[in-house]
């Protein structure tokens, strides 16, 4: 057991914990942040995706012991934001969402892309997304959503 | 009980693990799908993780007129986006995992899992890629040829740890890498193909050669090179079919849940033939 | 007043997008112990022995000698246990459940279990047929005799794994009254109605919840029903709430998939016209039967696809093999027999050396046509307007030209496709029975109380739409909650394209009787019950009548290209259009345009599942290849109305149309790209190398 201290969704956290656990275990079990989800616990699905220091990462592949003194936003985190609302918007207005359980972290990886590429390419957005799939909508209106959140956002990103 | 050890300092974990059984554990890409446990249970350890992903003194990109040097901790995404790395590792990165994982990827972690499937490989073979080791006393800079002894093995003693890895800047004058996966994002390698060459006139006069995913290990044979350079454009691709042969002889794939031998050694040569065929004089 | 097709954001989005809506796995009941199954590591064996270990307090092993009632999960056939008892069937079959408070105790008490097995020598080969069909139309011996010519395809698919992101998952306690489940499924009435028969009990003994569904596609419609049944039988022994959640790999190992299939198409030919076709069409069941024979039914009765054929012999049979038992998925049994229709069509056209455009466009079906089971096309059939739109769209006549040329590497491909909408023969009227309510408050706020859920597929919208616009009250003043058994009636299972036309049809009904007997402020209650419509008639023996109440239709057009190095293919882009008779919305339908589309090329171009001795060699996300956002093309999707008299404001079915059509299109566009016949599904890189190698 160790005390990992980090900051959570801008709040900072101590957790006496194993310093291997997962961070989704931790975010969801220990702190109830069940944004984050578990799909394949492997790293392949994207549904845990948070942000660490501001890049996107797979939460269900990082030790705690790796956000020790780092800053971690989940979206329960982003979603008080301006942009989180932004997204939030563009994903309801263009259908984006169906079964919704890829949707959070389709969500933190839209963040991240806008981020990085305020004015995403159609290729950009399909790279700032392939680590999260999509079994429901086929992807195009998540595309759509995140070009409209671009325009719509224009400035804010 | 395993200990979790959180160093300060690179010299706090070479220290520890002087004399401990350790695991070393970097961004955790791989080692937390190996070690994974039913979930909410950590994950399982026999020996003592040292996590080093947060030393700063290990993530660096930094160059020099021979070489550029690669922290061993630098996520794969800073390598994507720095002017410094090569651009053939560039085009390999760009099409590892996706960018949520490429922020917590390292090349050291590809080096020390050794897997045959790490994207990264071919490209440090093909490139003379060296790999710094440092334990607390020694201090060795190896070929990372040497260093991967075969599938997720390694020479690295106990006490080491992979710390940099050097990459000459030679000069070549095209340079193709080609992975195929299962599908164009997100895959795992079923077969990946390097190919670097220096033309200097009609001549080639540097050639390296690199397949991934097909054998044990990487495969690139300084032989063969060695046996079609000096000669010109044209000869080489008049002779791509003994090239072929040559290297049919090193290319072992498996069956596997992924694709099969026939398809790699057919893919692996078609991706060959079309490297050297788009070679032209300079 | 708006055109109901105008689309609204969807109601549970913005939960959705910030995580703040529950899945089963976010549900956290206080003092919960955790379940974990142990499963057979045999493809067949006996059991001779079981040695347990102690078990430490609050620790409990749950096996077949607790269960109450029978043991038996209540499918169609009966024939998986919810524990195996004396034998195993398929790898993974669960045996018992270890149950307590610490997973690391509950890990290590799962070693300690000993099984002692006679192992027998599993069946893999398809030779152990355990339903078999057969049913023809008119005389295709007589026009045997005729022919001049005979040809013959085999056309072979492989396995599909539903691979919804949230893996399987039930969490239950008992309140003193009632064992209640709270589960990620699709039916709450099938799992209710399972438990009952395996606990024993009185029917308010047992209580379905619906967490929210993170996708299912027909994989969460039979499979829920053993997990709940495992559940309820270990809460009723242990009276502690209990959790059960499948990790990925216990998920794709252990549940249903798409059966895999082999299918012989015969076309008996006279003069470059066919006569008649023979189809003999079988699937892989696995282990167990389970609803297996309806799935066969499906297939059965696509067998013409959009043709019309005058004289048909159809045989069907499921086998059972000592694999995991395959089941429901999006489609059922529609996409493998579409597949080898759609290419037997262009592999005959071929064959004839004539124009597999025109070909085809001879036997389309026309309003007033026969189907294939001798029941009646009654509604127009709008498939020359859809085509002649969708070519145009496409520029597929110029195309088709252009790659005709294997040096091109590209190719373009066009499949039409019909779906029977609703439950296949007499379901509706002999088992399903459906009764909806809608419920109006004294606060005048209306709730819908229904059994369907919404897994995605939208209908909690699409519903309350459906009322608020009939009433003329704004949605916020109409309620639709997740499905509760103790309060929704059962309106049936949320499956095979029905939830709209049927369940709508009828929620429909009771919202116009509502709005002609409102009573402001006062308590009121509507009821509705289906009735089939007395025209429709249905021979469940000789397969003989109309087989659905209607049909919806599509065409899809895929192009795509191949790489001649590597034989991986491109989706570059693709064109659709559907006749869902009219959509409740939109967007609603646009999104399962999308999504059932990249499903459909899934299982003709990308999703490779097998098996090795019974045990699934792709068990994860890593190897079990569905597309990413880098490999999903553009699409173009278009929508027609042709409504549908019996369907609420005309709709029809729309959820399985848009993925049953994607793999022969995908396949066709690939068979021109490469200048090759395709028989077989996925078209694999692997198998694209083979063909292409193969002069």
């Amino acid at each position: 057991m160790n005390d990992i201290t980090f900051e959570l969704n801008h709040e900072q956290v101590t957790i006496t914990a194993d310093p291997s656990l997962r961070l989704l275990d931790v975010l969801r079990d220990r702190l109830h942040l069940t944004g984050a989800k578990e799909g394949c616990g492997e790293g392949e699905c994207g549904a845990c995706s948070v942000l660490i220091n501001d890049q996107l990462a797979n939460s269900c592949l990082v030790p705690l012991a790796n956000v020790h003194k780092q800053r971690v936003t989940t979206i329960e985190g982003i979603a008080t934001t301006k942009e989180g609302k932004l997204l939030q918007q563009a994903y309801s207005k263009e259908g984006a969402v169906q079964c919704g359980i890829c949707t959070p972290g389709m969500m933190m990886a839209s963040y991240a892309l806008l981020k990085k590429h305020p004015h995403p390419t159609r290729e950009q957005i399909q790279i700032g997304l392939s680590g999260n799939l999509c079994r429901c909508t086929g992807y195009n209106m998540i595309f759509r959503a995140i070009e409209r959140a671009a325009k719509e956002g224009e400035g804010t990103w | 009980m395993v200990k979790h050890i959180i160093p300060n300092s690179l010299k706090e974990a070479l220290d520890y693990m002087d004399g401990h059984y350790t695991t070393i554990v970097a961004g955790g890409t791989d080692l937390m799908v190996q070690r994974r446990n039913w979930a909410e249970l950590p994950p399982t350890f026999t020996s003592d993780p040292v996590y080093v992903f947060h030393l700063s003194e290990l993530n660096y990109v930094n160059e020099d007129d021979k070489n550029v040097y690669i922290g061993a901790v630098t996520p794969m995404s800073v390598l994507l986006d720095h002017p410094a790395t090569p651009q053939l590792l560039k085009d390999a990165i760009a099409i590892i995992a996706a960018p949520g994982l490429r922020n917590m990827a390292t090349i050291a972690g590809n080096i020390g899992n050794a897997s045959p499937a790490g994207d990264s490989l071919p490209i440090l073979y093909a490139l003379d890629a060296l790999v710094r080791i440092q334990s607390k006393s020694q201090n060795s800079l190896l070929p990372i040829a040497q260093v991967i002894q075969g599938p997720r093995k390694t020479i690295l003693d106990n006490n080491e740890l992979i710390t940099e890895i050097v990459i000459p800047k030679d000069p070549f004058t095209f340079q193709m890498f080609r992975k195929v996966g299962g599908r164009k994002a997100d895959a795992i390698s079923k077969v990946s193909f390097t190919g670097s060459v220096r033309i200097e006139g009609k001549h080639v006069t540097d050639l390296r050669i690199a397949f991934g995913a097909v054998a044990p290990t990487v495969v690139r044979v300084r032989d063969i090179e060695m046996e079609y350079e000096g000669k010109t454009v044209k000869q080489l691709q008049q002779q791509v079919k003994s090239l072929q042969e040559a290297y049919a002889t090193y290319i072992r794939p498996i069956d596997d849940q992924r694709s099969n031998k026939e398809y790699r050694m057919n893919v692996a040569m078609n991706l060959l033939e079309q490297f050297i065929s788009s070679l032209k004089e300079e | 007043m708006n055109d109901i097709s105008r689309s609204i954001p969807k109601l549970d989005s913005v939960p959705k997008a910030f995580g703040n809506e529950r899945y089963v796995n976010d549900i956290r009941y206080e003092n919960a112990l955790y379940a974990k199954t142990l499963r057979s590591p045999h493809a067949k064996a006996r059991i001779l022995r079981r040695r347990y270990p102690e078990l430490p307090a609050g620790y409990h092993i749950i096996d077949h000698t607790h269960v109450p009632g029978e043991n038996v999960v209540n499918i169609i056939a009966d024939d998986q246990p919810v524990f195996a008892a004396d034998r195993v069937t398929y790898y993974q079959e669960p045996i018992l459940l270890v149950i307590g408070p610490d997973k690391r105790v509950v890990l290590k008490l799962m070693k300690d279990i000993h099984i002692e097995y006679d192992i027998e020598v599993p069946q893999f080969e398809w030779t152990d047929s355990v339903v078999h069909y057969h049913f023809t139309k008119g005389n295709l011996a007589k026009v045997k005799e005729q022919a001049d010519k005979v040809i013959r395809r085999e056309y072979h698919s492989g396995y599909q794994e539903q691979l919804y992101i949230e893996p399987q998952g039930m969490i239950g306690y008992h309140d003193g009254k009632q064992v209640i489940l709270e589960g990620s499924l699709q039916c709450p009435y099938y799992v209710k109605n399972a438990l009952i028969r395996t606990l024993n009990c009185a029917d308010d003994y047992v209580r379905v919840r619906q967490a929210t569904v993170g996708g299912a596609f027909g994989g969460k419609e039979e499979f829920p029903s053993l997990i709940a049944c495992q559940l309820a039988v270990a809460i009723e022994v242990i009276r502690k709430p209990i959790r059960l959640i499948y990790e990925r790999e216990e998920d794709v190992e252990s549940t249903t998939k798409r059966h895999p299939s082999h299918i012989t198409m015969t076309a008996y030919v006279k003069d470059n016209e066919i006569l008649g076709i023979q189809s003999e069409v079988g699937l892989d069941g696995g282990a167990n039967i389970g609803l297996s024979g309806v799935v066969l039914s499906r297939a059965l009765i696509a067998t013409t696809g959009v043709y019309t054929i005058d004289h048909l012999d159809v045989t069907g049979d499921v086998y059972r093999t000592n694999t995991v038992p395959n089941g429901a998925f999006r489609g059922f049994g529609a996409p493998q027999m579409l597949f080898a229709v759609e290419m037997f069509m262009h592999h005959v056209a071929a064959e004839l050396k004539v124009d597999a455009l025109a070909f085809r466009q001879r036997y389309l079906a026309k309003q007033g046509d026969h189907t294939s089971t001798g029941g009646t096309f009654r509604d127009p059939i709008i498939m020359p307007e859809m085509l002649s739109r969708v070519l145009d769209e496409s520029d597929y006549l110029n195309k088709r030209e252009r790659y005709a040329s294997p040096d091109s590497h590209r190719g373009i491909g066009m499949s039409w496709v019909l779906h029977g909408c609703g439950f296949t023969g007499s379901g509706e009227a002999t088992h399903i029975k459906a009764r909806v309510k809608l419920h109006k408050r004294t606060t005048d706020e209306v709730e819908i109380l229904i059994a369907a859920v919404d897994m995605g597929q939208g209908v909690k919208t699409t519903m309350t739409k459906l009322v608020a616009t009939i009433l003329d009250v704004p949605m916020s003043q109409v309620i639709y909650d997740n499905p509760d058994t103790n309060f929704v009636p059962d309106s049936g299972p949320t499956v095979a394209s029905r939830t709209m036309m049927i369940v709508g049809g009828l929620v429909a009904r009771a919202a116009r009787r509502l709005r002609d007997e409102w009573n402001a402020g006062e308590d009121q209650w509507i009821e509705e019950r289906y009735v089939q419509p007395d025209y429709i008639k249905w021979d469940e023996t000789t397969f003989h009548g109309d087989a659905y109440p209607a049909y919806s239709w599509g065409i899809n057009i895929v192009e795509v290209e191949v790489d001649p190095a590597t034989y991986e293919v491109t989706v570059l882009e693709t064109w659709n259009i559907y006749d869902v008779g009219k959509a409740i919305d939109e967007q609603v339908i646009l999104g399962q345009a999308d999504g059932g589309q990249l499903q459909g090329l899934g299982l003709g171009y990308l999703e490779v599942m097998n098996h090795k001795q019974g045990v699934i060699q792709q068990r994860n996300v890593t190897d079990y290849i569905i597309s990413t956002s880098v490999d999903t093309p553009p699409m173009h999707n278009y929508l027609m109305d042709n409504p549908y008299p019996l369907g609420p404001y005309g709709a029809k079915g729309a959820g399985e149309l848009t993925l049953v059509g994607g793999a022969p299109a995908v396949a066709l566009a690939i068979e021109q790209a490469i200048g090759k016949e395709i028989h077989e599904i996925p078209v694999t890189p692997e198998r694209i190398m083979e063909l292409m190698n193969d002069e």
